[in-house]
C-alpha cells in the first residue's frame, strides 16, 4: 500500500513537472499549437479554437475548467455543470449525436469521448474534415493533462495551467495528509441493482487509495465488477460509500443496515458521497476526494 | 390486362418511394429550404449545405431505403419458404449470428468495415449452421427448418445476453446500437443497393414458381416444380438479404414481418407483384421512419426501430380489421 501511495505521489510530482516544462516549451512555439490526445494522436491548430463542441458532460466540465467556456458552441444532454453549459446548444445524447446540428454549428474543435461516443459518428466527423481531440482521462494526471491540452488548443493556456496545477496541488495535498493514515478497507458502491464496484484501475479507486482507504475489490479482474451481497459480506469492509446517479441515493445504504454483522454497519460507517463530485473525471473530483477523505477519517474515529 | 394489374400498383409505389426520399432529403434537424437543396443537388450552395446533404442526409436515406427493401423482401420470402405468417427475416437466427459476431468484434475493439464484415460473416455462419442442422437425415421440411432456426436464434440470444453482462461498460452503448438497429451508424449504402437491385431482378421471373410454392410443396411438386432446389434458393437469397440488411443498420425489427402482410392485405397474394412491392414499400417505411427518428425530438435521436413499429402497428391493425369486415 505504501509503495502504491509513493508511486501516486511520484506521479503527481512528475505531472506538475510536465506542466511546468510544457509551459516553458510553449513560449518558444507560437505558430502551430499541437497537443497529444488520449488516443495518442497529434492534434494541431493553427489558431486558437473559437468554436468548440464538447461531446460528453465530462468534456464540457473540462473545457470550462480550461477557461474556454465562452468558446463552447455545442454540448450533449446531461451537460449540467457548470450551470452556464445548460444554455449551450445541445446536439443530442452522447451515444446518438445529431450530426446535422453539430456540423451546422461549424465547430473548429470537437472534444470526443473515446469510449462513449459512437466511433462511426466520430469517424464521419473526421472524414468531413473536423478536428477531433479524444478525451479519456483515467487518473488525476490525465485530468490535468486534458485541461492543459484543451487550454492550449483554445488559447486559454494561462487559465488552464493554473486550474490544472491547482487541481494537482489539491490532490497532492490530500496524498500528503493521508500518507501515513491507518488503512480503512472500503467498498465503493457504483450502482445498486445490479450491485457494482470498481477495481484498482478506476480513478474512483485511486481516490479511495488517496484517502488511505483500501478498495476491497481492487484486485477484481474487471474494471466494473458486478457483485452480489455475499461478496461484500465476505470482504466485510470497514466503510461502505454509496455513489449512483442523482443526489438522492442515500437509501442504498439502508440495505446494509440489515446486516448487523458487517463491520461498516456495526461502526456506523455507511456514507454517501455526491456522485456528481466523484463519478466524472473532472476537476470537481478534488472536491469529491475531499469529501471521501473526510468520510474515511470519520470511519477511523469510529474505531473503539 | 394482367400486365396492367401488375404494373399500376408498382408505379404508384415507385412514385411514393420518390416522394418519401425527397421528403427525407428536405427534413432534418437543420432546416434547409427546397431552393437550397435544389442548389446543392446542382453542385452549388454553401459548403456547409453540401456536407449536410451529400455527406449526412443522402447516404443515410439511401441506406434506410435499401435496408427497408431488403428486410421486407427477405420477410416475404421467409413467409413463403416456411409457410408461416409469423416468419420474419430474423426468425432463423440470421440476425442473432450477425449480432454475436458484431459484438465479439466490438469487444475485440474492431470498428468500421471490419465490424460490418464480422457481422456479415456471423450471418453467413448462422445460415450455414441452421441449414446444415435442418438437413439432418436428408429430409428437410419447412417445419424442421423453422424449429432449427428458432432454437439456434435462442442460442444466439443467450450469447448476446452473456456478452452484454460481461462486456466492459464503456462498450455497451455501441453494442446496444447493433441490437436495436439504427441508421446513424450506416455510412455506406452501396452494399445494400448492390444486393437489393440484382436480387429483385432475379426474383421477378421466379414469381410464378413462388406462387406455386406458396400453395404447398405437394401441389408445387405435382405441378412439376423442383421444390427442393427452389426452397434452397429462396433460403439462400432470404439469408443474403437479411445478412446485408443487418450489416448495414443492425437488427431493425418489424419491417420484415409486417410490410409483406400489409401488402398482401391490399394487393392480394401474387408473388410477382408482392416481392417488388415489398422492396418499395419496405424502403418507404424505413425511410419515413428514419426521417421521423432523426427529427421528431431533435437534437435527441431515436433508434429507427421504435418508429417503424409505431407507424407500422396501427396501419397493420387497421388493415387487418378492415379486411375482416369486408
Amino acid at each position: 500500500m505504501t509503495t502504491d501511495k509513493q508511486t501516486c505521489f511520484l506521479q503527481l510530482c512528475l505531472g506538475v513537472l510536465a506542466i511546468v516544462m510544457s509551459q516553458s516549451m510553449w513560449a518558444q512555439t507560437d505558430v502551430v499549437r499541437c497537443v497529444e490526445d488520449d488516443k495518442l494522436r497529434q492534434v494541431c491548430v493553427e489558431q486558437a479554437a473559437q468554436r468548440i463542441a464538447a461531446l460528453s458532460p465530462g468534456a464540457t466540465e473540462l473545457i470550462y475548467a480550461a477557461g474556454a467556456g465562452d468558446q463552447v458552441v455545442a454540448v450533449v444532454s446531461y451537460s449540467d455543470y457548470p450551470p452556464e453549459a445548460k444554455q449551450v446548444t445541445s446536439v443530442g445524447s452522447h451515444t446518438r449525436l445529431d450530426l446535422e446540428r453539430l456540423v451546422s454549428l461549424k465547430p473548429d474543435l470537437v472534444l470526443a469521448w473515446r469510449t462513449g461516443n459512437p466511433s462511426e459518428q466520430i469517424a464521419t466527423l473526421e472524414r468531413i474534415g473536423m478536428r477531433v481531440y479524444y478525451v479519456e482521462p483515467h487518473n488525476f494526471d490525465d485530468i490535468a493533462d486534458n485541461i492543459v491540452d484543451m487550454a492550449v488548443l483554445a488559447g486559454t493556456e494561462e487559465t488552464g495551467k493554473k486550474v490544472a496545477l491547482e487541481f494537482l496541488k489539491g490532490i497532492e495535498g490530500l496524498a500528503h495528509t493521508y500518507k501515513n493514515a491507518d488503512p480503512v478497507s472500503t467498498f465503493y458502491q457504483v450502482w445498486d441493482e445490479p450491485l457494482m464496484s470498481m477495481n484498482h484501475a478506476h480513478y474512483i479507486s485511486k481516490v479511495v487509495e488517496l484517502c488511505g482507504g483500501v478498495n476491497v475489490f481492487a484486485d477484481s479482474p474487471r474494471l466494473i465488477p458486478r457483485l452480489n451481497q455475499e461478496a461484500i459480506l465476505i470482504k466485510n469492509p470497514e466503510a461502505i460509500i454509496a455513489g449512483g446517479m442523482g443526489e438522492r441515493n442515500a437509501h442504498w445504504l439502508d440495505k446494509w443496515r440489515a446486516f448487523p454483522e458487517l463491520k461498516a454497519t456495526q461502526q456506523n460507517n455507511l456514507f454517501f458521497v455526491p456522485p456528481s463530485l466523484i463519478q466524472r473525471p473532472t476537476p470537481r473530483l478534488l472536491e469529491g476526494a475531499k469529501v471521501m477523505c473526510e468520510k474515511l477519517e470519520t470511519a477511523r474515529q469510529h474505531r473503539g | 390486362m394482367s400486365r396492367r394489374y401488375l404494373f399500376s400498383p408498382l408505379i404508384l409505389l415507385l412514385l411514393l418511394s420518390v416522394f418519401c426520399m425527397v421528403t427525407a432529403i428536405t427534413q432534418g434537424s437543420v432546416q434547409l429550404s427546397l431552393g437550397q437543396i435544389f442548389d446543392v443537388l446542382q453542385g452549388q450552395g454553401t459548403s456547409l449545405n453540401q456536407i449536410l446533404v451529400w455527406e449526412l442526409r443522402v447516404p443515410r436515406i439511401l441506406a434506410a431505403f435499401a435496408t427497408g427493401g431488403l428486410l421486407a423482401v427477405a420477410g416475404a420470402l421467409m413467409q413463403i419458404l416456411l409457410r408461416n405468417p409469423l416468419a420474419d427475416p430474423y426468425v432463423l437466427g440470421i440476425s442473432g449470428g450477425a449480432s454475436v459476431a458484431a459484438l465479439l468484434a466490438i469487444l475485440a475493439g474492431v470498428t468500421g468495415i471490419l465490424l460490418s464484415s464480422a457481422a456479415f460473416l456471423g450471418a453467413a455462419l448462422s445460415t450455414i449452421l441452421v441449414f446444415g442442422l435442418a438437413q439432418g437425415n436428408g429430409r428437410p421440411s419447412p417445419m424442421r427448418l423453422l424449429l432449427t432456426g428458432v432454437v439456434v436464434a435462442s442460442g444466439w440470444g443467450a450469447f448476446i445476453t452473456l456478452m452484454l453482462a460481461l462486456a466492459p461498460p464503456q462498450k455497451i452503448p455501441g453494442m446496444l446500437f447493433w441490437l436495436m438497429g439504427d441508421l446513424s451508424y450506416a455510412h455506406s449504402p452501396w452494399l445494400a443497393w448492390a444486393t437489393l437491385l440484382p436480387v429483385c431482378l432475379v426474383l421477378i421471373p421466379l414469381g410464378r414458381s413462388l406462387n406455386v410454392l406458396a400453395r404447398g410443396p405437394l401441389q408445387a411438386a405435382a405441378l412439376g416444380l423442383n421444390v427442393k432446389q427452389l426452397e434452397r434458393f429462396v433460403f439462400v437469397i432470404a439469408s443474403l438479404l437479411t445478412a446485408v440488411a443487418v450489416t448495414t443498420a443492425g437488427s431493425i425489427g418489424f419491417v420484415g414481418l409486417v410490410v409483406p402482410h400489409i401488402l398482401r392485405l391490399i394487393l392480394g397474394n401474387d408473388q410477382r407483384l408482392i416481392l417488388p412491392a415489398c422492396a418499395l414499400a419496405g424502403g418507404c417505411l424505413v425511410t419515413l421512419a428514419d426521417t421521423v427518428a432523426r427529427t421528431v425530438i431533435a437534437p435527441e435521436q431515436l433508434p429507427v426501430g421504435v418508429i417503424t413499429a409505431l407507424l407500422g402497428v396501427p396501419t397493420f391493425l387497421f388493415l387487418l380489421r378492415r379486411g375482416r369486415v369486408a
